[in-house]
């Protein structure tokens, strides 16, 4: 007997195909695909690899340069606020359409997930920053309201930044190792060598009962939920203790939540690509489909035109205000020095996404919204650059206090990097891609249980004189 | 005199006694509405010109402060591109002006000057009989609903460039027909007009001193960067070493 | 869990004109009160034009009072319809369809309340017709297009006109069905006239579906940037300190939101009481809005942290003066409590309650508190920022309502209730087609020993999966 939600009973209903057969077709081709490492894949490791030693060689060139000259690390920051504006906001694209129930995402939240492992690295590069970061004792203008305040300790901001970046960073993990546990379990049962052993470990002892999925669906909400949070608190804190506190008169309210949303524009791009390089390079073709990239650059596409109003929203009201102060970093950011660099990131951030993307055939193609998924990273790296060097130049060379409304003065051209940026850029990046890929050689990188999931939700009826695929709701 | 003027003026906060004479004149010479006791309590009396008082010190060290503030004639206004009608806008002699008969009352410019200067006529103006044959022709008389503010006495100016343009005169600087009435009534000289544009005037002398660095000049609200038509001179105090400056 | 209840198109005409054919006991009496309310008001406005604004409570610091909060609450509302039917629409949230129409409805009538004011509020009504147009007259100059206050009214122009005309569109269908069934000649021909010929031929039904979705792709950033404009009438000026941030124009976007949907979530509730229509809008439909809630609440409280946080950063004594003054001093000190208790402290974890989000009355109740807090947020960033302690203490004063401006207020809401009344009097208010729509879409799927609610994909055409095959 087969009854409603309301406890009635039914008779008309569609069954959808969820044997065991099914099910395993499922499970061994992905796995299939999974075990196979090719000789491609290690020749870009290698070559990853070594770009990430580069990185570290920059890296050390960078730390024994020392810590007196702030303009000096602009670059560096500049490295680092990307890595936090792609990688680690990668997951939210599992987590969102997770929450709003979106089948398209199936395919994509496992690799969106993978990425917070590259958020690691990003946590060696914070390190020395904590040094860097200026105290309340030098008269810093504070969000701790007055900073001469009593009882407030000198160093809370670093305190709270380095909470919140490593909270992210655990929350990461975290979401990866649940939303992963029923996969894990899966090596266990079938995989060989080294991945039986691990995937024995990481399982947890996972059988697959109701009680644990019921555990595990909801705290995969629960987490997501807080690792959204936290990662608009952490890029609160980024564009607060690394861009906005160095430059005076750069007071910008709504600068947070255009940072946090630039990440997640950036985030939607990197898993883009990502997807893009699985589908062409990994052998994952009749996994990633149309649906996929089309449901990504939707999401790419409104975010694109987010992009102009955020910047927009803050631009009118420095442009209308005419203070002094604002001018000031209207000429910095925007007309000065920086304005051919602005112009470029405008195009790529902006205008190509948008005025492409709005065109059907280009939205729903497999090849062009990957295309503007580069150039918003690239226009997404150039925009930190823009933004971090500038403001630390300023943090290096203006000689009046923090407390200060007004820059002493504007610098009149962009540093140039030094050889050690270019390895920390190249190396930093090339070691979060590689972080990628060796995660993938023990962690399938498509969701073996949602796909598996899907197979429950999903059917083909008869509608009319044509068919058609209905899905099923789960809440 | 140079081709284009650019109005201004030098207001000697020392030399004020606040006695309202400017403020006086300055109703008489532009049509003001009598302020009665319940214009004031409901806070919309008409000023174009208002003597600020403050005390400073604690008794009986107490000094009283008189600031005399009007229109300062931003260079970059924030009253100006507000304006849906460009009932405000900015006049090539550096005036701010107002154009009574394009206002239709948003009020957009009165919440948008940090100085507080402009203001709304709430009601129909009124007159006492015996006041109505002294209104000033040259002058147009508000009707209710309208912004209005300081304009240095724009009728004067205008007067003065016609007639000395028919009689082929130069434009004297500190000409009592040019000056505000303000200007003309003040007793201590504590207000002087005229052109920054023309290096030779009064008030240009008087800005180039006074800006310099130790001078006594400054404007209200600098960092706001309005770059108002106004410049103070601050008050001498007897402990203050004053470099330079009137 | 959705529940699944199938009906017949029967009755799902019945149901839902029964509001159109019949006249409940209630309406005439309710219509009478709130046209008299209306009336009133009207009588206020007259009196305020030939007197002058001198009888409205405003003064030298503070030029915009009520009128204007109000102004800014309405075109809050204004945002759930587009908010709901559009947003939804395209994301293909199948819990939109019941809710819909009211919301557009509504965004309607409150875009025409708000544009009430801000017209009534100038000092020469009689001339507004100088700033509106984009038009030079005689005068020999167009508008000064730098204003904000020329972007408002063209802004709110083309949203009332689009949402107009997506009301429009949705409502074709329905209209027909009226034509069908109206009794009277006279009544006949006028819903034959607005139904413009529609048959439910398969391309009139192609098109109606495509207009809609355009429309509602369209009338996006119209809706984006009508509060963004609204944003800038107080952000883009230095005068007044409180004002000029720039996080205003997404914050009062989010706040429209919130107080938008709010108001949704009580028009559902009242359909739900006076029209009877429980079998149409259930408890998954407020379960839905009360999780949609919940997120747009949280965001809207993170902008107002930051505009709060980012005002004492500047560490700047007239913000700081400012600020003491909305938060700590009589009276906008208990204003201010009360709006954050009302506009989240109560409701957001009330709505983390499941047993709270299926409640018709509680979520009535809830939403309710929100649209009070809702619109004391905006008295409270528009008097206190003009009443703030600047550095000129001669101009330092108060405002206290007149009563003019309190009955031109209450007649704002009540010309919305009564338009919304007399609109669910001539045409329904849920849309049938949609529901019906939503029917035919319906399957059930079969997960275990349970059978779930499942739905037709709308997704992509065909073709597509077939070329990749």
């Amino acid at each position: 007997m087969v009854t409603d939600p309301g406890d009635r009973v039914v008779e008309s209903y569609v069954e959808t195909d969820n044997s065991v057969e099914t099910r395993k077709a499922v499970s061994d081709g992905l796995l299939g695909i999974h075990n196979v490492t090719s000789n491609t894949f290690w020749q870009f490791a290698a070559f990853f690899g070594i770009l990430f030693l580069l990185g570290v060689v920059g890296f050390v060139m960078r730390l024994s340069s020392g810590f007196d000259d702030k303009a000096a690390w602009g670059y560096y920051v500049a490295v680092f606020a990307f890595l936090m504006t792609t990688s680690s906001a990668a997951p939210m694209v599992a987590i969102a359409p997770r929450i709003a129930n979106s089948h398209w995402r199936r395919p994509i939240s496992r690799a969106a997930e993978i990425w917070t492992l590259a958020g690691c690295l990003n946590l060696i590069l914070y390190i020395p920053l904590i040094w860097l970061l200026p105290s309340l004792e030098n008269g810093r203008r504070s969000l701790w309201f007055y900073g001469q305040q009593e009882g407030v300790p000198a160093y809370s901001p670093h305190i709270w930044a380095t909470l919140a970046i490593v909270g992210l960073v655990l929350l990461g993990l975290s979401l990866l190792w649940l939303s992963t546990l029923p996969d894990f379990a899966v090596l266990r049962d079938h995989g060989e060598g080294w991945k039986k052993k691990w995937g024995g470990k990481l399982a947890l002892g996972w059988r697959g009962t109701s009680a644990q999925w019921n555990w595990q669906h909801h705290r995969m909400g629960v987490v997501g939920a807080f690792y959204f949070m936290m990662l608009v608190f952490v890029h609160f804190f980024i564009s607060v203790e690394f861009l906005m506190v160095h430059v005076p008169g750069w007071i910008d309210s709504l600068y947070p939540i255009t940072h946090a949303h630039n990440a997640l524009q950036a985030g939607v791009a990197t898993v883009m690509l990502t997807m893009f390089f699985l589908r062409q390079f990994g052998g994952y073709k009749d996994y990633i489909g149309l649906d996929q990239f089309w449901g990504l650059g939707k999401l790419l596409l409104a975010l694109s035109l987010l992009w102009f109003w955020f910047w927009f929203s803050s631009f009118n009201v420095f442009w209308y205000g005419k203070k002094p102060s604002e001018q000031a970093v209207l000429e910095l950011f925007v007309k000065g020095p920086y304005l051919y660099l602005f112009i470029t990131i405008f195009i790529l951030v902006f205008i190509l996404p948008w005025f492409t993307m709005i065109w059907n055939p280009v939205r729903r193609s497999i090849w062009g919204p990957p295309i503007l998924a580069a150039s918003v990273l690239l226009g997404t790296l150039l925009d930190r650059i823009r933004l971090y060097v500038a403001s630390w130049d300023v943090a290096g060379k203006n000689m009046v206090s923090q407390l200060e409304m007004k820059m002493s003065e504007v610098p009149t051209k962009i540093p140039a990097p030094e050889i050690a940026d270019i390895f920390i850029m190249v190396g930093f990046i090339g070691g979060s891609i590689l972080t990628f890929m060796l995660a993938t050689r023990l962690i399938p990188a498509i969701n073996l249980w949602e796909q598996k999931e899907m197979l429950l939700y999903k059917a083909e009826v008869q509608f009319h004189r044509t068919k058609v695929t209905i899905m099923g709701k789960s809440r | 005199m140079v081709d284009s003027n650019k109005w201004g003026m030098v207001v000697d906060v020392d030399r004020c006694t606040g006695c309202q004479g400017c403020v006086v004149a300055c109703q008489s010479e532009n049509n003001i509405p009598i302020n009665l006791e319940e214009h004031f309590n409901q806070r919309r009396a008409i000023q174009w010109i208002r003597i600020e008082r403050y005390w400073e010190g604690e008794y009986p060290d107490v000094k009283a402060r008189f600031i005399p503030i009007m229109c300062q004639h931003c260079g970059n206004a924030p009253c100006e591109p507000v304006c849906p009608v460009y009932a405000t806008y900015h006049n090539n002699e550096g005036l701010n002006v107002q154009v009574y008969n394009r206002c239709i009352g948003t009020r957009f410019c009165a919440n948008g000057c940090p100085y507080h200067v402009r203001f709304f006529n709430f009601w129909e103006p009124e007159w006492p009989e015996s006041l109505k044959n002294q209104l000033n022709p040259d002058v147009t008389v508000r009707s209710r609903g309208i912004m209005e503010k300081c304009s240095f006495c724009v009728q004067r100016i205008q007067r003065s460039t016609r007639e000395s343009e028919r009689d082929n005169e130069v434009l004297e600087d500190g000409d009592r027909g040019l000056n505000p009435a303000c200007v003309n009534a003040c007793a201590s000289n504590a207000l002087i007009f005229g052109n920054f544009n023309d290096p030779d005037s009064t008030v240009s002398k008087m800005k180039e001193d006074a800006m310099q660095e130790g001078g006594r000049g400054y404007r209200l609200m600098e960092n706001l960067g309005t770059d108002t038509n106004v410049i103070y001179l601050k008050k001498v105090d007897g402990s203050v070493e004053v470099t330079h400056g009137y | 869990m959705q529940e699944h209840t199938q009906l017949g198109q029967k009755q799902i005409n019945e149901d839902l004109l029964k509001g159109v054919l019949t006249v409940p006991k209630w309406w005439l009496p309710a219509v009478a009160f709130l046209g008299l309310v209306v009336l009133t008001g009207l009588g206020a406005f007259f009196y305020m034009v030939y007197h002058g604004l001198g009888v409205t409570g405003l003064n030298r610091p503070v030029m915009w009072g009520f009128f204007i909060a109000n102004f800014v609450f309405w075109i809050g509302i204004s945002h759930a319809g587009i908010m709901i039917s559009a947003i939804l629409r395209l994301t293909q949230a199948d819990w939109r369809r019941p809710i819909t129409r009211a919301a557009e409805v509504m965004t309607v009538f409150s875009l025409i309340a708000a544009l009430h004011t801000p017209l009534m509020h100038v000092g020469r009504p009689w001339r507004v017709l100088y700033w509106i147009l984009p038009y030079d007259f005689s005068r020999g100059i167009w508008p000064n297009i730098r204003s904000p206050f020329v972007w408002d009214p063209s802004a709110v122009g083309t949203y009332l006109i689009a949402s107009s005309l997506f009301v429009f569109v949705c409502l074709l269908p329905d209209i027909a069905i009226l034509r069908d069934r109206a009794k009277k000649p006279i009544v006949k021909k006028i819903y034959a006239q607005l139904a413009l010929g529609f048959r439910g031929t398969p391309r009139q039904w192609k098109l109606q579906i495509v207009a809609g979705i355009l429309l509602s792709a369209l009338v996006l950033p119209v809706f984006v940037s009508v509060h963004s404009i609204v944003s800038w009438d107080f952000a883009v000026l230095i005068g007044v300190e409180g004002w000029h941030s720039t996080i205003f124009a997404p914050y009062f976007i989010i706040g429209a939101i919130h107080s938008g949907v709010s108001a949704v979530a009580m028009l559902m509730a009242l359909s739900v009481w006076l029209y009877g229509l429980d079998k149409y809008i259930k408890p998954d439909h407020f379960d839905a809005i009360g999780r949609l809630l919940i997120i747009v609440a949280t965001t809207w409280f993170f902008f107002f942290f930051l505009e709060w946080v980012y005002a004492l950063y500047t560490l700047e004594s007239p913000e700081l003066a400012l600020r003491e003054l909305q938060a700590f001093q009589w009276p906008y000190a208990p204003l201010f409590v009360l709006f954050i208790v009302t506009a989240f402290v109560i409701p957001v974890p009330m709505w983390l309650f499941k047993k709270v989000r299926r409640s018709a009355a509680l979520m009535f109740f809830t939403t309710i508190l929100v649209n009070i807090g809702m619109w004391l947020e905006r008295f409270l960033i528009i008097i206190p920022g003009l009443v703030r302690r600047t550095h000129m203490t001669f101009d330092w004063g108060t405002y206290h309502p007149s009563i003019i401006e309190i009955l031109i207020v209450v007649e704002t809401f009540a010309f919305v209730a009564l338009g919304m009344l007399l609109f669910a009097k001539v045409l329904p208010l849920i849309p049938l087609f949609d529901i019906k729509e939503g029917m035919v879409n319906r399957r059930l799927i079969k997960v275990g020993r349970r059978v779930i609610p499942a739905t037709i994909r709308e997704g992509l055409p065909h073709h597509y999966y077939e070329k990749k095959h």
